[in-house]
């Protein structure tokens, strides 16, 4: 099933597991879009949401806050966030946010929640030095 | 409190009230208003309505967005309003309703029942009609009219009240947006350090550039602990405006009292989030924040979301300090983060900068990072960030604020 989300980006559904495609690029003229775009789904009755990113090719800082915020609200309502990211990964782990929801090389390990990079247990971030 | 109303012909025959219609309407669409500034304009726009409308006075109350009130801000005829600062609560009481239900609102009985606003009714106000001023279809705030002789308004009394709304919308968005910009960039300016501190055996230079449009949140500081170290701090707050600018400076001094606790960079950062989750939920922001020992030997940098410092050592190229990363301030609650020891070679030149210098459309962050480093080919901190500014800037206007430090020990023998 698709259906577009409340910004315009595209949404799958697999059951109550969600998947939406960022743009392929985010920075500060969209990231407040991408922002209400994912915490819009991020919510109680959503189990996982798989942020689909594989196609996007420029993310500057602005996208990366907006994932975080995202993921804030995320840890609220019990929504688990994953990542799948390929040319613009480097951003996200040099930030940290790999500490914050685990991070995936292709849409398929993403879908499957296996072979994840190298997140902490998702919903601990970074505790336990 | 003088009645106006009262005293003239209000409601006369329909061929007098269409030309003195067509008449009011040019009163208030009137061209030579827009020489006015903005401040000007809404008072005049205040007056011109109160008048056309024979009424006794009129005000402009604005929305705080912060604590969802209606703010008194400009008055006509009851003064009162503005000099005693009223406040009325978006849905409560008269303005409040018309705030909230975004549509006009007339009274033909005015008491506490009615109205929140106690001034009004103990200096008499009989009747009242008011509307929303609505700008990039947002409620800013709410314009009133009030009588101090019974009446009713009518409704091409709020289709022209409308008008002189709109206007006045236009006026005070505009104000806000030129007041706010001149209050961030004054704040940002009060915040940065207006001389490095002249500490001995250290060099330092920086830049600052706001973004084109909005100032942005950056900020470096730059202070003595009183164990002698060197604290070295440089930070951004996710978003832009007078509210970024306010978030930056409350961190900054968070984090100078929090520096003043304890000598642990990663505590000062976890102490400094804590703080920020509990009084500024929502806000995002990233630090690199180092303690450098006396003499710059050896720092402890922690970062927050931060890009790491950048190393030139002597007859080296410049390189990304391999720091860990940590967590963004305000990503999440109880958050751990590492510190790294770098040991500092003697006239080692170390850059901290914020993610507007190096993040390029059509380029990956290691691209901007690899030209930052590139263009590092002196250990001079003052040249070193010229020549920084010059390659990676050039004569672009920057999008983002963008801000530089660097900093070295002094040269004794090791020559740049």
């Amino acid at each position: 099933m698709t259906a577009g989300s409340d910004d315009g980006y595209p949404v799958r559904w697999a059951g109550s597991q969600a998947m939406i495609t960022m743009p392929a690029e985010i920075d500060v003229t969209n990231a407040d879009e991408v922002r209400r775009a994912l915490l819009f789904l991020a919510r109680p009755n959503v189990p996982v949401l798989i942020i689909d990113m594989t196609g996007t090719t420029f993310c500057d800082s602005a996208g990366v806050h907006a994932v975080i915020s995202a993921y804030r609200q995320a840890a609220e309502t019990g929504t688990q966030l994953r990542l799948a990211v390929t040319a613009v990964r480097r951003i996200f782990t040099l930030i940290g946010a790999d500490q914050l929801m685990p991070i995936y090389p292709a849409l398929e390990d993403a879908l499957a929640g296996t072979a994840d990079g190298k997140a902490s247990p998702p919903g601990h971030p970074g505790r336990g030095r | 409190l003088a009645s106006r109303g009262s005293s003239r012909e209000w409601v006369g025959a329909g061929h007098v009230r269409a030309e003195g219609r067509l008449r009011d309407i040019q009163t208030i669409t009137d061209v030579a208003l827009s020489r006015l500034d903005d401040r000007d304009l809404l008072a005049e726009l205040l007056k011109r309505a109160r008048d056309i409308l024979q009424a006794d006075t009129a005000a402009v109350l604005l929305l705080d967005p912060s604590s969802g009130e209606l703010v008194a801000t400009a008055a006509a005829g009851l003064e009162e309003e503005v000099r005693q600062g009223v406040r009325i609560a978006v849905g409560a009481g008269f303005a409040g309703r018309i705030a909230a239900e975004r549509r006009p609102v007339v009274l033909d009985h005015v008491d506490h029942t009615t109205v929140r606003n106690p001034l009004l009714w103990t200096k008499g106000i009989r009747a009242l009609v008011g509307v929303p001023l609505v700008a990039a279809g947002e409620v800013i705030g709410v314009l009133h009219v009030g009588s101090l002789a019974e009446r009713k308004f009518s409704s091409d009394d709020v289709e022209l009240l409308q008008l002189a709304a709109d206007r006045a919308a236009t006026a005070v968005k505009s104000m806000i947006t030129k007041e706010e910009g001149i209050a961030a960039a004054a704040l940002q300016r009060s915040l940065l350090p207006a001389a490095l501190p002249a500490s001995s055996g250290v060099q330092m230079a920086a830049r600052y550039v706001p973004g084109e449009g909005a100032v942005g949140g950056d900020w470096y500081d730059v202070f003595t602990l009183p164990s002698g170290r060197l604290g070295v701090v440089m930070g951004d707050v996710t978003g832009s405006g007078l509210p970024a600018a306010v978030i930056m400076g409350r961190m900054r001094s968070a984090l100078r009292a929090y520096a003043l606790v304890t000598a642990d960079p990663a505590e000062v950062l976890a102490k400094l989030d804590a703080k920020m989750q509990h009084f500024e939920p929502g806000a995002l922001a990233t630090v690199a924040y180092a303690v450098f020992e006396p003499g710059m030997k050896e720092a402890r940098v922690c970062l927050a979301g931060h890009y790491p410092p950048v190393v030139a050592a002597v007859g080296e190229p410049a390189r990304l300090a391999n720091v860990a990363p940590g967590l963004l301030i305000g990503a999440a609650p109880g958050v751990d983060r590492p510190v790294t020891t770098l040991q500092i070679a003697p006239g080692t030149l170390v850059g901290f900068y914020t993610d507007g210098l190096v993040e390029r459309h059509g380029q990956t962050i290691d691209d901007g990072l690899d030209q930052l480093c590139r263009a590092i080919t002196t250990r001079s901190p003052d040249a070193a960030c010229a020549a920084v500014m010059a390659e990676l800037v050039g004569n672009t206007p920057a999008r983002d604020d963008i801000a530089l430090l660097m900093i070295r020990s002094s040269p004794g023998g090791a020559q740049p």
